[in-house]
């Protein structure tokens, strides 16, 4: 692009000089090729979506725009919402207009962080690494990096206002964010944008609302984690503990709790089964008095040397890693305890319903023209951003109450979500989300269970129940095998299954 | 009968979703009369009728009435309080025995009201929400003098005209419209938003202040006016409560109480698919329903399961899409039941694991539906504790608050179907918080529903207000879900008790029992003399979204895990 624009200024230019003639026009001498390049790269990404309406086929291709920093070691730093379900991604150098296929060398979709690496090894040779900064505290000055078509720094400063913890986009836990007061213009690689102080890295954008022209920006605390983890031989995924608090303001609950001596610590409403504090002995009730020599305020808060007062998941999310043996200050019943708590990483697979799934397609399962599927947030996602009040009230209950209607966790929500008209489906059509108990006599409690029961008919007939009316529904095994061609000839079902 | 409780629960839902968004929900005539209402070009053709000549119908406003009520709004959100007051105009019609038929809707929440000497105060006889009818009488002799008794004819024909008389807006008079009757099936009734009976869609203009009015043909009652679409909704839609409906009701109170409608309390499936009748060992004969779900509090709980086909009602044979022949007509199979009365039985044929066998089932109502439509002539109970204000969950408490609180509404939507009522016959909500210094760290507990107190499960609002009162060093209240128990002190509560009651104004403590608002009268003016204004019920006044059950504060909402 910057290529071609540059030519046609050639060409008019010495149209123009050849017209004029005889004046030497005062041109600014060229110094092409001696600026130093910006340690930014744009970064080109089609990505397909799957479609977990039509399980078995993706949506049509979409392109992204963005920018990505420079890292050292010929590593390029985006946000994981960019990458994600990517087919193609490419890297552009901003002065030369040059390109290269680029492949997805780590992705972690909780803290919304990608890094990239060229297929082409010295791609990024020339190009200054971006160092990063962690230091930024409230009141400091970042700066956001766009680019001009001309490949040219547009930088938009602005000030940061908050620092706290916020939920980020695929929604588990929280995770520190910049808030910064900034009114950005709209740029064509408006994707992903750099924040930077001192021409270090500070962040990168979150999310943007232009309306408030507030951004909350992805902090240098959170992307060194990442980095960290990433230059590990396995990355791990940031670090759970599996435990549900409260704030003691209340005198009464911290009187209830038997809390003796100064108030403080959060009261532990929940503990998720398999979990780590689980393992480690927390309970419910007690009350989280300090992590390390951090000691947590009634509001749930520590002093952060920082930032101050701040919220205390930060110490297990900023600061420690998959692994790490935590201490963990607890009062049971009024007298004071340790526990050492050995985190992990709480995949997305290990949940009832999972939070998230990119970049893998759906499971799904069709039998004679009814679908099935596993209950996940994805696919109530497919309701779109108000999918909360949109999509199946009952589903949304499933995933909000999850630990609580399934305490036993291990396993998953098959749900019939929706029939498509065939001989063996008639007066089935209407039936649509509902959740799959048993098949065949046996209970369902995944997908592949399901395709498992599927395999032992009840005299010819395959019979599913279902928590809802119509509680049973019934197909023939017969008809469901010699109409299975004509079904995925009909409805372009390329494999009646994935389950894998 | 609430076969298809479900679809009724969205349509509900869609309406009020409606609601929020142009403020002209499609339900019966909530619309305030305006005075400064003026017919516009597009006013509905309303001919009035000023010295009534012989008309087919006969001089229907000889039989005509028109009612004044005032009516007692219950507060939901302040329970304490009596309600506001508000007016309404309908009309009503004189029948055989010196009564006045009209909708329950007309005197719903009504209040005694001074008559002018032109005006008679009437008394409520007999009220049917659930079917929207109501009988008033007026004990003056003279009333009656010259008035016209109407008698009930049948259901009318598809496409033959009837002529619909009240008070509408548009004049002060007696008015009188036409139009066909557009189409008979059974419809939700929306005055308790739970009930659907048979009702017929008439094409005439109907408006506020029709409603009780008399729908007649051949100068007999066909109907009873009582609900419709507003103008922006849709057009000349309008329904009319119709004979057999009226009839079930007059015979419903020859003994001088009125039972209401009884219900199967199940839902079934139509048996369409090949497969599943080969299944069950079913004939390829189009015959039969499934039954999917028996609410345990229902009549049928001990003698129908899931799975069970039902093959005939009542000797009339099921069809496999829910139908019956009855008197010549397919209806669907609750149209049975719907005819008959508390303590009746009904006989069904079943076919069970590939047997066929005989059931009598001995009607009744079933009382964990009323949780999920409105209710009236009721005071809202409640209890406030240490300025907690504790509801039962029900359809008027989430008109009033609006919750968006996903368990709130998981709890209601599926009171009946998942049996909630076995374990938790009252729903008890924290649904407000009067603030004092005693409970100012409790706001994150709003919208909270109680499990147990001081692990004592709290299964009614009675129980509630019987644990408060019983002497305990703290009260430990489990919320429902994993969020912390809600811990009150009962010392300083009691020392808080005349501190908050006197600062918000609280005039009672609690209400456990469903009470009238008050003896329930009415006033009556005999038609064409009289000045009216048209207007039916009280409109549901639009939640205040600012208090209580705040949208996005709940149970969980300082929480958080990691």
């Amino acid at each position: 692009m910057r290529n071609n624009l540059f030519t046609t200024f050639a060409i008019i230019f010495l149209t123009v000089t050849g017209a004029i003639a005889k004046k030497e026009p005062a041109l600014p001498t060229a110094k092409e090729g001696k600026q130093k390049p910006l340690s930014l790269v744009r970064v080109n990404v089609t990505g397909q979506p799957y479609d977990y309406f039509r399980p078995w086929q993706k949506k049509a291709p979409q392109s992204k725009r963005a920018l990505g920093a420079v890292l050292s070691k010929g590593r390029v730093l985006v946000t994981a919402d960019l990458v994600a379900n990517q087919n193609y991604v490419e890297l552009e150098r901003a002065e030369s207009g040059e390109k290269s296929a680029a492949n997805v060398q780590v992705i972690d979709y909780e803290s919304n962080l990608a890094l990239l690496e060229p297929a082409e090894k010295n791609f990024l040779d020339g190009i200054a690494p971006l160092e990063i900064a962690t230091d930024t505290v409230v009141g400091d000055r970042l700066a956001a990096w766009q680019l001009e078509p001309t490949g040219a720094l547009v930088a938009t400063e602005g000030l940061v206002t908050t620092i706290q913890m916020t939920h980020y986009p695929v929604d588990v836990g929280q995770f520190l964010t910049y808030r910064v007061s900034i009114s950005m213009q709209y740029r064509e690689n408006s994707y992903t944008i750099p924040l930077v102080k001192n021409n270090k890295l500070a962040g990168l954008l979150l999310r943007y609302d232009p309306r408030a022209q507030l951004v909350d920006a992805i902090p240098a605390p959170i992307i060194t984690h990442f980095l960290k983890d990433a230059e590990t031989e396995r990355y791990d995924g940031f670090p759970s503990a599996g435990f549900s608090f409260f704030p003691t303001r209340d005198p009464q609950l911290r009187a209830f709790a038997g809390q003796t001596g100064k108030p403080g610590g959060v009261y532990v409403t929940s503990v998720e089964p398999n979990m780590p504090a689980m393992k480690a002995g927390l309970q419910v009730g007690d009350i989280v008095m300090a992590i390390g020599n951090n000691v947590i305020d009634q509001n749930g808060n520590y002093v952060d040397p920082l930032y101050g007062k701040i919220e205390f998941t930060n110490l297990l999310t900023a600061h420690a890693f998959a692994g790490d043996n935590v201490p963990f200050q607890i009062q049971r019943e009024g007298k004071p305890m340790q526990l050492k708590i050995t985190l992990e990483h709480r995949a997305a697979k290990n949940y009832v319903v999972s939070p998230y799934s990119l970049d893998q397609p759906p499971l799904y399962y069709v039998l004679g023209g009814v679908i099935f599927q596993e209950l996940s947030r994805q696919y109530l996602k497919e309701w779109g951003a108000n999918w909360q009040k949109e999509a199946p009230q009952r589903f949304v209950y499933l995933d909000r109450f999850q630990s609580e209607l399934f305490p036993e966790g291990h396993r998953k929500v098959v749900v019939l979500s929706q029939v498509l008209p065939a001989n063996a489906t008639i007066g089935y059509d209407d039936l649509a989300y509902l959740v799959v108990k048993k098949v065949n006599g046996a209970e369902v409690k995944s997908l592949a269970e399901l395709a498992e029961a599927v395999k032992h008919p009840i005299d010819g007939f395959i019979k599913i129940e279902t928590e809802e009316d119509l509680k049973q529904i019934e197909l023939e095994v017969a008809q469901v095998a010699a109409e299975a061609p004509a079904l995925q000839e009909n409805y372009g079902i390329p494999s009646l299954e994935r389950l894998e | 009968m609430k076969r298809f409780y479900l679809s009724i629960l969205l349509v509900a839902f869609e309406v009020t979703q409606l609601q929020a968004q142009q403020n002209a929900p499609p339900l019966p005539f909530p619309m305030q009369p305006n005075a400064s209402a003026k017919p516009t070009a597009a006013a509905p053709a309303i001919v009035t009728v000023p010295v009534p000549p012989a008309r087919p119908n006969g001089p229907v406003q000889k039989s005509l009435v028109r009612i004044t009520s005032t009516e007692v709004e219950p507060d939901y959100r302040a329970p304490w309080n009596a309600g506001a007051l508000q007016r309404g105009i309908g009309a009503g019609f004189v029948v055989e025995g010196n009564r006045i038929m009209t909708n329950a809707h007309v005197v719903s929440n009504s209040l005694e009201r001074d008559g002018d000497p032109n005006k008679y105060p009437a008394k409520v006889q007999f009220v049917a929400n659930d079917c929207d009818l109501a009988f008033i009488t007026v004990d003056a002799p003279n009333f009656y003098k010259n008035m016209v008794p109407l008698k009930f004819g049948g259901i009318p024909e598809l496409e033959s005209t009837v002529s619909a008389y009240g008070y509408p807006i548009g004049g002060e008079r007696m008015s009188v419209t036409a139009g066909i009757v557009s189409r008979i099936d059974f419809q939700l009734y929306t005055h308790s938003s739970i009930d659907s009976h048979l009702a017929i869609q008439i094409s005439a203009q109907i408006n506020p202040g029709n409603s009780g009015g008399p729908v007649m043909q051949n100068a007999k009652v066909v109907g009873v006016a009582f609900q419709g679409y507003s103008g922006d909704v849709a057009q000349g839609v309008a329904y009319m409560v119709p004979t057999p409906v009226i009839r079930r009701f007059l015979k419903d109170i020859e003994d001088g109480h009125y039972d209401k409608y009884v219900d199967l309390a199940m839902t079934y499936a139509k048996l369409q698919n090949p497969a599943q009748r080969r299944f069950l060992g079913l004939k390829d004969d189009g015959r039969g329903v499934l039954v999917t779900t028996v609410v345990a509090a229902g009549p049928c709980a001990k003698t129908l399961r899931e799975g069970d086909v039902l093959l005939a009602i009542d000797d009339h044979s099921i069809a496999s899409d829910a139908s019956v022949e009855l008197e010549g007509e397919h209806v669907e199979m609750p149209e049975v039941v719907e005819r008959k009365f508390k303590g009746d039985t009904v006989k069904f044929d079943i076919w069970r694991d590939k047997q066929q066998m005989s059931v009598k089932i001995v009607l009744s109502t079933v009382w964990p539906y009323l949780v999920q439509g409105h209710s009236y002539d009721a005071r809202p109970r409640f209890v406030v504790y240490g300025g907690l204000l504790f509801q039962p969950l029900s359809l008027d408490l989430i008109e009033a608050y609006q919750p968006t609180d996903l368990r709130l509404r998981h709890y209601f939507d599926y009171f009946v179907l998942e049996q909630i009522y076995l374990e938790h016959p009252d729903v008890i909500v924290l649904t407000n918080i009067l603030p004092d210094p005693i409970n100012t760290f409790l706001m994150p507990y709003r919208g909270g529903i109680v499990d147990e107190i001081n692990g004592k499960k709290i299964r009614t609002l009675d129980e509630l207000a019987k644990t408060f009162s019983e002497p305990a060093d703290r009260f430990v209240v489990k919320i429902i879900g994993d969020g912390p128990p809600l811990v009150l002190d009962p010392k300083q509560a009691e020392a808080a008790r005349e501190r908050i009651k006197t600062r918000y104004n609280v005039v009672r403590e609690q209400n456990l029992q469903e009470q009238p608002t008050k003896e329930t009268k009415v006033s009556a003016v005999t038609g064409p003399s009289s000045l009216s204004l048209a207007r039916t019920s009280s409109p549901r006044v639009p939640m205040q979204p600012e208090n209580l059950l705040d949208k996005t504060e709940k149970i969980s909402g300082l929480q958080g895990e990691r």
